[in-house]
C-alpha cells in the first residue's frame, strides 16, 4: 500500500517524478519552511518541493564547514546536499525569516549554490491584523518577483486552481489522520510519516490520487495496530520514519504529532470567500495555521497540542528537539508544565536530524513506556 | 533558591567592581578620563537598578537591541538583561551556579549562556524582579524566545516586539505600529505616560551619539590606531545601556578628544603597533584582561568591528521621534547580521578592510551564537579573497569552562606569528 510513497522518499530529491518534470521542460522550486506559500509556485506552473536533508543521520563535514557545528543538523544536512549537487535541478529556492537555522541556510545557499532564483519572505512572529497585513505584502512581493523572473502572470484563476489542489491534499491527509483516532488504527506513525514526506516531494495531483487509493485500501483492509501506549511526537523537523518506527517497535503507537513535517504542514486549509482575493486567502492561512514554536504567543501552539492530545487520546508525549533548535528548546519547560498539568507525561529527547532512534534513545523510550504502563495500572 | 539577602548580591558585585575600577583609574596617572566616566556610568546604571524598588520606580527587563530610549522617556528603569549577565561574568569571573539554575529549569545546554544564565539568575532570585519583561526577535531566536519563560519565572506581564526581517516601507510601518503598541502596554502597566517631548530630546541626543560613534571610528583609521583593543566593548555598552543619554554624550566627546589628541601626537593604543585587526563578535568576558595584555605584548590592536561599531548611514529626526526609534534599529551595526546577508552586509567587510588597513581578523565564535557562527566560513572566504587571514577562536562569552587563557594564548601567538611571517 505504501510502495509508491516509499519509492519517492527513498529516491528523493532526484525522484523519477521530478526528473520527468524537468525533462518535459518544467521548473522545480525548492522551499525551506512551511511559512513559504507553495500554492504560488504551483500556480506559476512550477513543481514546488521541500528542501530536506539526508534521509538518515549522516556525517556532515561540508554542512558543518559552511554552517559551523553549532547550527542545527537539519540546516547543515540540507546545505550539504545542496553543496554536493543533489539539488542541482532546482530553478529557485524560497525561504522565510522563520528561524536562525533557516535564514542562514538561505544566506549560504544563495552565496555558494548556483540556484538561479532566490527569494526570502519576512514572516512576522505574531498573527495580529497588522502582522497579517505585512505578511500579505510579503506574499504579494513574492508573487511579483516570481512573475518577473518567469515572465508570466499568475492569475487569480490559476491561484484558485492551486488552492483547490492543495486543499484536496490537506483534506485527504486529514482523513488519513482521522483513522489514527481509532482504538486500533489501521496505520502506524512510521507509515503515516512516509505518506506525509511524499506529499511535499512529488506533484500534488499525483500524490492526491495515490492517497485516495491508500485511504480506500486502508478502509477495506480491516488491518489494525494494537499498542501498549498511544503517543504524540512534538518538536523539531523530522523526516526519518525509522525514528518513529524505533518507538513503535517497542510496542507503542505514534497516533499524533505536532511537526512541520506532519500536522503543521497540512492542517488548516486555505479558506476562500467572495470578499478576499485568492492571494489574501493564501496569506491568511499561512500566518494563522498551527504555529511553529517561532510564533508568539506560544500559548496558541500549546493549546492546539493539548487539543490534539485529547482528540487522539494520547497517553504520553515524546518531544524530539534537534540540538541547537533553539525555538523548541526555549518552549520545552513551558510545554512540559502545561502537559503535566493535564496529566500527560513527556519524554524529552535531544536528537540530531535524521536519527533513526537507536541506542540510548531506545533505552529512554523503553523506560518511558514502562512508566506509562505503570501509570495505567 | 538563593535567599533574599543574596537577591541584590550580583548587582552589588557589579557596582563594587565598577567602584574599584574607578578608584584604580583615578590612582593611575595615565588613566583615560573617558574610562573614569565609563565606570561611573556603569556604577550609576546598576545602582539605579538596585535601588529602583525601594524608590518606587517601575523596572523593565529588556533584551539586547531593544529601544531603551522609550523607557528613558517614560521614566522607567531599564535592565538590559544580556549585559547584566555579561557584567556578572566580567566582574565576578564566573556564573556556573546561574547556568546550572538555567539548566535545572529545563533549558538545553545549546541555549546560549547569556540567556540560560539569565533565566537561571531570575529563577535563583539573583537579580531584581522586573515589573515587565520586554523582548524582541532582534537579533536571534534566543532573544525572540527568551521572554515568555522569564515572564513565568518573574510572574510579570510582558511585551514581545516583533521586529521585521527586511527593510521595506511596509516593514518600517509595521515596526512603528509595534512600538506604538508597546508604549500603550507600558502606559497601562506602569501608570506612567509617554513624555513625547522627552523622547524627542532623547532622539536628538541619540543622533549626536551616533555622530560621535562615527567620528570615533574615523579616528581609529589612523596608523597607529589610538583606541585600545577591547575598547569597542565600551562603545557597545554605551549604546546598549545609555541610548540618547547626556552622560553618553559626555563620555563619547571625552573619548573622541582623547583619541584625536593621540592621533595628532602619533601615539597608538599599543607602544609598537604591528598588527591591525578586524574583530568579529564578542570575546569571552572573563578573558578581557588577558586579551588586553596580549594585545600590548604583540602590538596587535582591533581597529574595526564591522558588525559592532560601523554604524549605517542616516540621521534621526527629533520631530519624528517614534519613526526615529524605528530608523535607529536599521542603522545599528549589528542589524547587518539580522536581515538577509546581502551584498550590503558583505561589502561592509571589504570596505572596512580597505579603510582601516586591516592585516588580519579574529572571529570570536561563541558556541551558543548560531546565527553569527554560520557566517565564519563566508567571512573567511571574503577575507581570503583580499589576502587577509582570519583566526577563529571557539569560545563562550560567559562560561569560563569552555576556553582557557592558555588555549587562547597559544592560538593567538600562532596567529601573530603567521601575520609576522607575511
Amino acid at each position: 500500500m505504501f510502495d509508491c510513497f516509499r519509492e519517492v522518499n527513498s529516491t528523493y530529491p532526484k525522484t523519477s517524478h521530478t526528473l520527468e518534470h524537468k525533462r518535459r521542460g518544467g521548473l522545480v522550486f525548492g522551499w525551506l519552511c512551511t511559512y513559504v506559500p507553495e500554492e504560488i509556485m504551483h500556480a506559476a506552473g512550477a513543481l514546488p518541493v521541500r528542501i530536506t536533508g539526508h534521509n538518515q543521520e549522516t556525517e556532515l563535514e561540508d554542512g558543518s564547514a559552511y554552517l559551523y557545528v553549532n547550527n542545527c543538523s537539519f540546516s547543515r544536512s540540507c546545505l550539504q546536499m545542496g553543496l554536493r549537487g543533489e539539488y542541482d535541478f532546482l530553478d529557485g529556492v524560497v525561504g522565510g525569516s522563520t528561524c536562525d537555522g533557516a535564514r542562514r541556510l538561505f544566506d549560504l545557499w544563495r552565496n555558494y549554490i548556483g540556484t538561479p532564483f532566490h527569494h526570502v519572505l519576512s514572516v512576522p512572529r505574531k498573527s495580529t491584523a497588522e502582522a497579517h497585513a505585512l505578511y500579505y505584502q510579503q506574499v504579494v512581493r513574492f508573487k511579483e518577483h516570481l512573475e518577473e523572473f518567469l515572465g508570466i502572470q499568475i492569475t487569480d484563476e490559476k491561484l484558485l486552481h492551486s488552492i483547490h489542489v492543495f486543499n484536496e491534499s490537506r483534506a485527504l491527509l486529514k482523513s488519513l489522520y482521522e483513522l489514527r483516532k481509532a482504538d486500533n488504527p489501521p496505520i502506524t506513525g512510521a507509515e503515516t510519516m512516509e505518506v506525509v514526506n511524499a506529499s511535499f516531494r512529488m506533484p500534488k495531483e499525483l500524490f492526491n490520487e495515490h492517497l485516495k487509493d491508500l485511504l480506500r485500501d486502508l478502509r477495506a483492509s480491516g488491518h489494525s495496530n494494537n499498542s501498549r501506549a498511544r503517543l504524540m511526537v512534538t518538536g523539531s523537523v523530522l523526516t526519518n520514519p525509522e525514528f518513529i518506527k524505533s518507538i513503535e517497535n517497542q510496542g507503542a503507537l505514534v497516533v499524533a504529532e505536532d511537526l512541520c513535517t506532519g500536522t503543521r504542514y497540512w492542517s488548516d486549509p486555505v479558506v476562500t470567500n467572495e470578499n478576499e482575493t485568492p492571494l489574501q486567502a493564501i496569506s491568511r492561512r499561512y500566518l494563522s495555521k498551527l504555529p511553529c514554536a517561532r510564533m508568539f504567543p506560544s500559548d496558541e501552539r500549546f493549546r492546539r497540542i493539548l487539543d490534539l492530545a485529547r482528540s487522539f487520546k494520547v497517553d504520553g508525549v515524546v518531544s524530539e528537539i534537534i540540538r541547537y533548535c533553539v525555538s523548541y528548546a526555549h518552549d520545552l519547560p513551558l510545554l512540559t508544565d502545561r502537559l503535566r498539568a493535564q496529566g500527560l507525561p513527556i519524554l524529552a529527547l535531544d536528537v540530531e536530524y535524521g536519527t533513526s532512534g537507536s541506542g540510548q534513545i531506545q533505552t529512554r523510550v523503553q523506560a518511558f513506556l514502562e512508566m506509562l504502563g505503570a501509570k495505567k495500572r | 533558591m538563593i535567599d533574599i539577602t543574596e537577591k541584590k548580591e550580583r548587582i552589588e558585585s557589579i557596582i563594587r567592581a565598577c567602584r574599584i575600577m574607578q578608584r584604580m583609574n583615578k590612582a593611575r596617572p595615565d588613566a583615560r578620563e573617558s574610562e573614569i566616566i565609563y565606570y561611573d556610568m556603569l556604577s550609576n546604571y546598576f545602582t539605579r537598578l538596585q535601588n529602583a524598588r525601594d524608590e518606587g520606580k517601575f523596572v523593565a527587563g529588556h533584551t539586547v537591541f531593544f529601544p531603551a530610549e522609550i523607557l528613558y522617556a517614560m521614566d522607567i528603569v531599564p535592565m538590559h538583561t544580556e549585559t547584566t549577565t555579561w557584567m556578572i561574568s566580567l566582574f565576578t569571573g564566573e556564573c556556573a551556579d546561574l547556568l546550572s539554575a538555567g539548566t535545572a529549569l529545563g533549558l538545553a545546554s545549546e541555549i546560549c549562556t547569556p540567556h540560560r544564565g539569565l533565566a537561571g539568575a531570575f529563577a535563583a532570585g539573583a537579580l531584581p524582579r522586573p515589573d515587565v519583561m520586554l523582548w524582541s526577535n532582534l537579533i536571534c531566536d534566543n532573544t525572540a524566545k527568551s521572554g515568555e519563560l522569564l515572564m513565568e519565572i518573574n510572574h510579570c506581564p510582558g511585551f514581545f516586539l516583533d521586529h521585521p526581517f527586511q527593510h521595506s516601507e511596509d516593514e518600517r510601518k509595521y515596526l512603528i505600529g509595534e512600538l506604538d503598541s508597546m508604549i500603550r502596554f507600558l502606559e497601562e502597566q506602569s501608570g506612567q505616560k509617554m513624555d513625547w517631548e522627552r523622547l524627542a530630546e532623547i532622539i536628538a541626543c541619540m543622533d549626536r551619539q551616533i555622530e560621535l560613534f562615527r567620528e570615533i571610528c574615523e579616528l581609529r583609521k589612523a596608523v597607529p590606531s589610538p583606541f585600545h583593543t577591547q575598547g569597542f566593548l565600551e562603545l557597545l555598552t554605551i549604546d546598549y545601556l545609555f541610548p540618547g543619554q547626556p552622560e553618553a554624550i559626555h563620555y563619547l566627546e571625552t573619548l573622541r578628544q582623547e583619541l584625536a589628541d593621540k592621533v595628532e601626537r602619533g601615539v597608538g593604543a599599543v607602544s609598537s603597533e604591528r598588527f591591525r585587526l578586524m574583530s568579529f563578535f564578542i570575546p569571552p568576558m572573563y578573558l578581557i584582561g588577558f586579551l588586553e595584555r596580549i594585545s600590548q605584548e604583540y602590538g596587535a590592536v582591533s581597529v574595526t568591528e564591522p558588525f559592532f561599531t560601523y554604524w549605517g548611514e542616516g540621521r534621526l529626526d527629533p520631530n519624528r521621534p517614534l519613526e526615529s526609534v524605528a530608523e535607529k534599529s536599521y542603522m545599528i551595526p549589528e542589524v547587518r547580521m539580522y536581515g538577509p546577508l546581502d551584498d550590503r552586509a558583505l561589502k561592509s567587510i571589504v570596505g572596512c578592510v580597505e579603510q582601516y588597513k586591516v592585516d588580519g581578523a579574529i572571529y570570536y565564535a561563541d558556541v551558543g551564537c548560531r546565527h553569527t557562527c554560520a557566517t565564519v566560513k563566508l567571512f573567511k572566504d571574503i577575507l581570503n579573497d583580499m589576502d587577509v587571514p582570519m583566526l577563529t577562536l571557539d569560545c563562550d562569552v560567559v562560561d569560563p569552562t569552555f576556553t582557557s587563557e592558555e588555549e587562547m594564548r597559544k592560538k593567538l601567538e600562532q596567529f601573530f606569528e603567521l601575520l609576522e611571517d607575511r
